[in-house]
């Protein structure tokens, strides 16, 4: 592989059908992401950052695709459904928000790490052995054992690190992470964020991190790109956006952010006082 | 889990002492004098007399309602009028014809209403739901004695495909094991006396299904509904899983956690349906038992029938705990692991 | 002025049109006319339901007998339009003693004290625990049989559903903030039940027995077929299947049409009965759409 960008999205649009008609969510996103680079897609909710996620890996039947999605220079949109299984958890993998909500509750933690394994073939003994390794190197302790327990009998951290695990252990080039630590607390999400960087240095993987919280992009991406509305308002490195936005409502963003030794009487910005659009989907 | 098995067996020791309570004031409301009836049309004032004292009839009620639940403890149903014989020992050679009915239209209910469900949820459509929504009040109407009489005619009468009625066609025989036909015949290695057994259970089995499949259809299509547009489902596609994968190894087993609470029951009211479907069919079991008893004015054979009937009710519940055990390993851990998470509450 | 009265009905009739979907518009056409039947039957009744003819036995259905004959050469289509007056008043009675029971079973249970509520709701379990029909069969076997003996013994054995109902019903309104209102102001607790809880708690009852009709009528029907309930000249639906069923492979119009109008008659209650149910039910509503 060489300069070829890892992934490559170009004038992505998303619409549903409703009984009024096709309603567009994401209106023509572009989108570059070369290997082992982490790119964070920053948005409020309904700015359409996480259809724009979803559609990467095409998983909502009911979305209408058009544009090109290109992964590894394959055209996803054109790829039949078995094919595009093979993407799904074996060359990029998904983590979602809730990992309460993500896990199976009749199914043990084992036998769903085990699961993207296991569809590709692996013999469950080498399947089993791999996944209780990677729940060790994601701090399960006892995993050995642990793997035999339902998710009920997790923490919302450890159960985090369960959805993270399910989503590397096919070793995909590219991890989408939708508000992988928006339902845990402080402490709990900068040790997931690290781990999640870490992992992406280890095996060179790729990451699209998709947020609302442009304070944990700092420290973790090195490109962003800012949607509202299904657009994408500003794109550059994350430098670029903290010291220099040149969009009104990158900067709106940046000034929710809370900081250290910041202001706190300081009224908050009216986000969209300078936007122009109505309030969409 | 302990603590729920424990209050599910309090609930059955309550609920079968009221069952007591009920029978026993049926026993109090028969009309017309039970020591005149036992003592024979031509006995004296004094014969009568005896006999009540014999029978204990001349107790205050309490008294005789411990008599009443001591017989009970040992077993003793009374005598029936008809057969002459202890009720107990008529309902335990009648009850096997019914269980093998009961579950081969169990089995029937299962087979028809998951795969419908599922394909219904999975198929998620105002079409969809309106197709389940009628075919479900229309089996909630359907007279189950007028099925089985339709069916006897088109599949017996005018197709000939299938037998009338009975249990076994006239010469065969199989041996007294279990005295369920079909499985005694399987024991007895006799395979074609066993089809026979199974030809004659089909329609039957169909008639006393027909009107529950329905309801766990439409339970099983709306807690699919559910799991499948849970984030684990989604989750489970994103991992690349096949879509037979995610819809029954993922979405099913959720989805039959509700399901199996109205199996349980369906399975006492089944056997409660029998009462309709064995005498259509020529069928011997419990059912037809009781419609007997009632119609030869047998009254410990229809109390009989009732208190057994109760039984096999709170046992299935009991067993309807059990698998909701292995479906659904939260409840496995209350007191133990789970109580630590503060949350688990059931998407399901 | 006639203009202007034609207006108004076609506003009506479209305004009915809009707030019924067409399949629970047919059920409620249905349910009406078997409603009718049931009032005027006997007058449109080609022919005396009970009249024996022995030389018209098992006529199959022709123009003058359209549903044919039965084996004692009776009209089959004016036995079932009769069988709607037999029917339905006895599941009506049995709704409705099951109802006042169940409701003063769920009220003292949800007004009375915890012991109160326990012992009535056990014994409200015990009846819910056992098929309707069985324990009706037992005491109607203790009754001696008859439609009346049914009716008694279904009706003993249908209440435990509503007073768990009535129950969940009251005790969701007994503590809303116009019945602590009223308390405040010293309405007394005959009035405030009877005035203030009881109709606010109850006004969705209905829905309920309306989609009970169905079952009801389907365990009397039941119960006259294996002997217990009404007793076989009667054209009870239930009775004439009974009474037919040894002919059934000669002559299938006896049996099949008085089944045929218990299926309608209870699928038209039932399609009424669960439109009303969604219709009170803001969650299922949404669910629907």
């Amino acid at each position: 592989m060489s300069t070829d960008p890892l992934l490559r999205v170009r004038d992505l649009r998303v619409s549903y059908p409703t009984p009024a008609g096709p309603a567009q969510v994401v209106h023509g996103v572009d989108l570059d992401l070369a290997p082992g680079e982490r790119v964070a897609l920053v948005g409020e909710s309904g700015s359409g950052k996480s259809v724009t996620a979803r559609a990467v890996l095409r998983l909502d039947p009911d979305a209408r695709l058009s544009g090109r999605i290109e992964l590894e220079g394959v055209d996803l949109l054109k790829l039949p459904p078995r094919r595009m299984r093979e993407i799904r958890g074996g060359r990029v993998g998904l983590v979602f928000q809730d990992p309460l909500a993500s896990l199976n509750p009749v199914m043990t933690i084992g036998r769903q790490v085990m699961q993207p394994l296991l569809i590709r073939g692996v013999p469950r003994k080498v399947a089993r052995r791999r996944a209780v390794d990677l729940l060790e190197r994601l701090g399960v302790r006892d995993a050995e054992h642990r793997a035999d327990d339902y998710p009920h009998q997790f923490s919302g951290g450890m159960r985090q690190r369960v959805v993270i695990a399910i989503a590397v252990i096919a070793e995909p080039a590219l991890l989408i992470a939708d508000e992988p630590t928006t339902a845990l607390d402080v402490r709990v999400q900068a040790r997931v964020l690290e781990l999640l960087r870490e992992l992406a240095d280890e095996r060179g993987m790729s990451i699209l991190l998709i947020t609302h919280d442009l304070g944990i992009v700092a420290g973790f991406a090195q490109r962003a790109v800012v949607m509202r509305h299904g657009r994408p308002v500003e794109t550059g490195t994350v430098e670029q956006i903290y010291t220099a936005p040149r969009d009104p409502y990158t900067k709106a963003l940046l000034a929710a952010v809370p900081r250290i030794g910041g202001d706190v009487t300081r009224p908050l910005a009216v986000i969209g006082a300078a936007g122009e659009e109505k309030e969409g989907s | 889990m302990a603590r729920l098995l424990l209050r599910r067996l309090v609930t059955s020791v309550v609920v079968l002492l009221g069952l007591a309570v009920v029978t026993f004031l049926m026993t109090q409301v028969l009309p017309g004098d039970p020591a005149r009836a036992a003592a024979g049309r031509n006995a004296t004032a004094e014969q009568v007399a005896a006999v009540a004292a014999r029978l204990g009839l001349d107790r205050p009620l309490w008294d005789q309602f411990l008599a009443y639940m001591g017989r009970l403890l040992q077993g003793d149903l009374g005598t029936s009028v008809f057969t002459q014989r202890p009720v107990l020992e008529d309902v335990a050679a009648m009850l096997p014809s019914s269980v093998e009915l009961v579950l081969a239209a169990m089995v029937i209910n299962i087979a028809v209403a998951v795969p419908l469900g599922t394909y219904a949820a999975w198929r998620n459509g105002r079409a969809a739901d309106a197709a389940a929504r009628l075919i479900t009040l229309l089996g909630a109407a359907m007279p189950v004695f007028w099925l089985g009489l339709m069916l006897q005619l088109l599949f017996a009468a005018q197709l000939r495909v299938l037998p009338l009625t009975g249990q076994l066609s006239f010469g065969k025989q199989v041996p007294a094991i279990t005295g369920m036909t079909s499985v005694d015949a399987l024991l007895g290695g006799d395979l074609a006396a066993f089809g026979d057994a199974v030809a004659h259970l089909v329609l039957p089995a169909i008639t006393l299904a027909a009107s529950f499949v329905a309801v766990v259809a439409r339970t099983v299509r709306s807690s699919m509904l559910t799991a499948l547009s849970s984030d684990y489902i989604q989750l489970a596609r994103a991992t690349g899983a096949s879509e037979l994968r995610v819809v029954v190894l993922h979405g099913l087993r959720n989805a039959l956690v509700p399901a199996s609470t109205i199996l349980g029951m369906q399975l006492g009211w089944m056997l409660g349906s029998t009462v309709l479907v064995e005498s259509v069919f020529g069928r011997t079991g419990i059912g037809a038992y009781a419609v007997t008893a009632v119609l030869q004015n047998d009254l410990y054979a229809v109390i009989g029938t009732v208190l057994v009937i109760g039984v096999v009710f709170v046992l299935a519940n009991i067993a309807v705990d059990l698998v909701q055990l292995w479906l659904n390993p939260r409840l496995r851990h209350t007191g133990g692991r789970a109580r630590r998470t503060a949350r688990t509450e059931v998407p399901a | 002025m006639s203009a202007t009265t034609t207006g108004i009905a076609t506003g009506v009739a479209a305004r009915i049109r809009h707030r019924v979907p067409f399949v629970e518009g047919a059920a409620l056409a249905v349910a009406v006319v078997v409603v009718a039947m049931a009032a005027v039957g006997p007058l449109v009744a080609p022919h005396d339901p009970y009249a024996v003819n022995l030389t018209d036995a098992l006529l199959p259905p022709s123009a003058e007998h359209w549903f044919g004959t039965d084996a004692n050469g009776r009209d089959v289509l004016s036995r079932v339009l009769h069988g709607a007056r037999v029917t339905l008043p006895a599941t009506l009675v049995v709704i409705a003693a099951s109802t006042v029971i169940g409701v003063l079973i769920g009220t003292v249970a949800a007004l009375g004290g915890k012991v109160v509520d326990e012992v009535l709701m056990r014994i409200t379990d015990i009846g819910l625990s056992l098929p309707a029909i069985i324990l009706a069969l037992g005491l109607s076997a203790a009754l001696g049989p008859g439609l009346s003996s049914a009716v008694i013994a279904l009706s003993v054995t249908w209440w435990p559903g509503y007073a768990r109902l009535a129950r969940t019903l009251v005790r969701e309104v007994k503590d809303a903030e116009y019945v602590d209102a009223a308390r405040v102001l010293g309405v007394p607790q005959g009035r405030l039940i009877f005035r203030h809880i009881l109709p606010n708690a109850l006004n969705t009852l209905y829905v309920q027995t309306t989609v009970d009709v169905g079952a009801v009528m389907l365990v009397i029907s039941g119960l006259s077929f294996i002997g217990v309930g009404a007793q076989v000249p009667s054209a009870e639906w239930g009775a004439m299947i009974a009474g037919e069923a040894n002919n059934l492979t000669n002559a299938w119009w006896a049996v099949a049409f008085p089944g045929l109008a218990l299926l309608l008659t209870a699928l038209a209650f039932n399609l009424v009965g669960d439109w009303l149910r969604v219709r009170n039910d803001p969650t299922i509503r949404r669910e629907a759409r």
